[in-house]
């Protein structure tokens, strides 16, 4: 990954710029979006085939959730994005598959079009749209800017250092689940994803 | 994930900056140099250059045979902050005040990641000052103001970030 990042001359508080999304993004998507049901996963037969124990003590999630998960991170700093997606690696294979990483909104809304995700965990202060633009535009999922089904409600995890609680709230009315600090705590980042993938079910 | 190649020759821009870098000398080569507060002993034993907190956690991450991702981080890190330095002087130069406050947030992050606490603060101080607030982002402070201080910080800055290299420098070193 280059950490070459190009130079972007945009403030944070500009408004909406993009070419292929539309700037109507005034009308945030109210907190209390009821997620798509998840299709039913096989996990009885899963358990069955692997001769897996029915009852996982040790497990943080429900039985029906025992899929391993695909995650997106979207950060424009390449420090920011190594520091994090070491952090999946090293500490939550027990619940991710695979980890995507986007160095833009604008490239996160591209790929949510045509690539289903169950987490993305969402860096804010970026250039263009920045991370509370783009879950506006994933939960509108409109035509202009559309996403796959599944990923219009994702759960959406802020992780930033515009933790405020004006901003927490921010985040919550825009459909954030969590938010996280930086520099990240591991045990604060297992607590969100954990109730992160626990509310999406 | 690939690392990025740490080594990069320094452009001319580099060299202006390098000239009002004055001490280049590792201040901190010693580890068990005397602390300044004694309460913040524990996560401060180098002057506040490193919040050990933070940087630990990354060392955690290091496979136990090496420290080949934390190394690779850290000179990534260097690499984006001379970059960064090289486009905070371009913006100077324009007074381009919105491009250096978002230049200082950008640093800002990274340098946190690294838990590298001087330079975090100074490059929140910039946030601010290309913003026209203050140190503490409360009050407004005119161009003039706000320029006086950025000029004065980038120097501060600049040398902030010198003993912080020198110290992973020195650390790295140790770790062959």
């Amino acid at each position: 990954m280059s950490s070459t990042l190009s130079s972007s001359p945009s403030s944070p508080s500009s408004p909406i710029i993009s070419s292929s999304c539309p700037s109507t993004f005034s009308m945030p998507m109210p907190a209390s979006i009821t997620p798509p049901g998840s299709p039913p996963s096989p996990t009885m037969s899963v358990d069955s085939i692997n001769g897996l124990n029915a009852l996982r003590l040790d497990s943080p999630l429900e039985l029906d959730q025992l899929r391993k998960i695909k995650v997106m991170i979207v950060d424009d700093n390449s420090i920011n994005l190594s520091i994090l997606s070491r952090m999946l690696e090293k500490h939550f294979t027990d619940v991710i598959q695979r980890t995507v990483i986007m160095t833009s909104g604008v490239e996160a809304l591209k790929r949510l079009a045509t690539e289903e995700f169950d987490l993305i965990l969402m860096d804010i202060d970026m250039p263009v749209l920045t991370g509370v633009q783009t879950t506006v535009a994933i939960r509108q999922n409109s035509s202009e800017c559309p996403v796959l089904e599944h990923n219009q409600n994702v759960p959406i995890i802020a992780v930033t250092t515009s933790d405020g609680a004006e901003q927490r709230e921010l985040y919550q009315q825009v459909g954030m689940s969590d938010c996280v600090s930086k520099p990240i705590v591991l045990s604060t980042l297992r607590s969100a994803i954990e109730g992160a993938m626990k509310a999406r079910g | 994930m690939t690392a990025t190649s740490p080594t990069q020759a320094p452009s001319t821009a580099d060299t202006a900056i390098n000239n009002i870098k004055g001490n280049e000398e590792p201040e901190v080569a010693d580890k068990g140099a005397e602390t300044e507060t004694e309460t913040d002993a524990e996560e401060y034993d180098d002057n506040g250059i490193i919040d050990h907190t933070t940087f630990d956690q990354l060392l955690e991450m290091d496979d136990e045979e090496d420290h080949e991702f934390s190394r690779s981080l850290v000179w990534n890190y260097f690499e984006q902050a001379e970059k960064t330095f090289v486009d905070m002087n371009d913006a100077m130069e324009k007074l381009d005040f919105p491009d250096l406050s978002r230049l200082g947030h950008f640093l800002k992050g990274s340098s946190a990641a690294l838990g590298l606490t001087k330079v975090k603060e100074s490059c929140e101080k910039l946030q601010h000052y290309g913003n026209r607030k203050d140190a503490a982002g409360v009050e407004s402070i005119t161009n003039e103001e706000a320029e006086t201080l950025i000029r004065a910080l980038l120097v501060q800055m600049r040398r902030e970030y010198n003993e912080a290299e020198s110290y992973l420098k020195v650390f790295y070193d140790g770790q062959e």
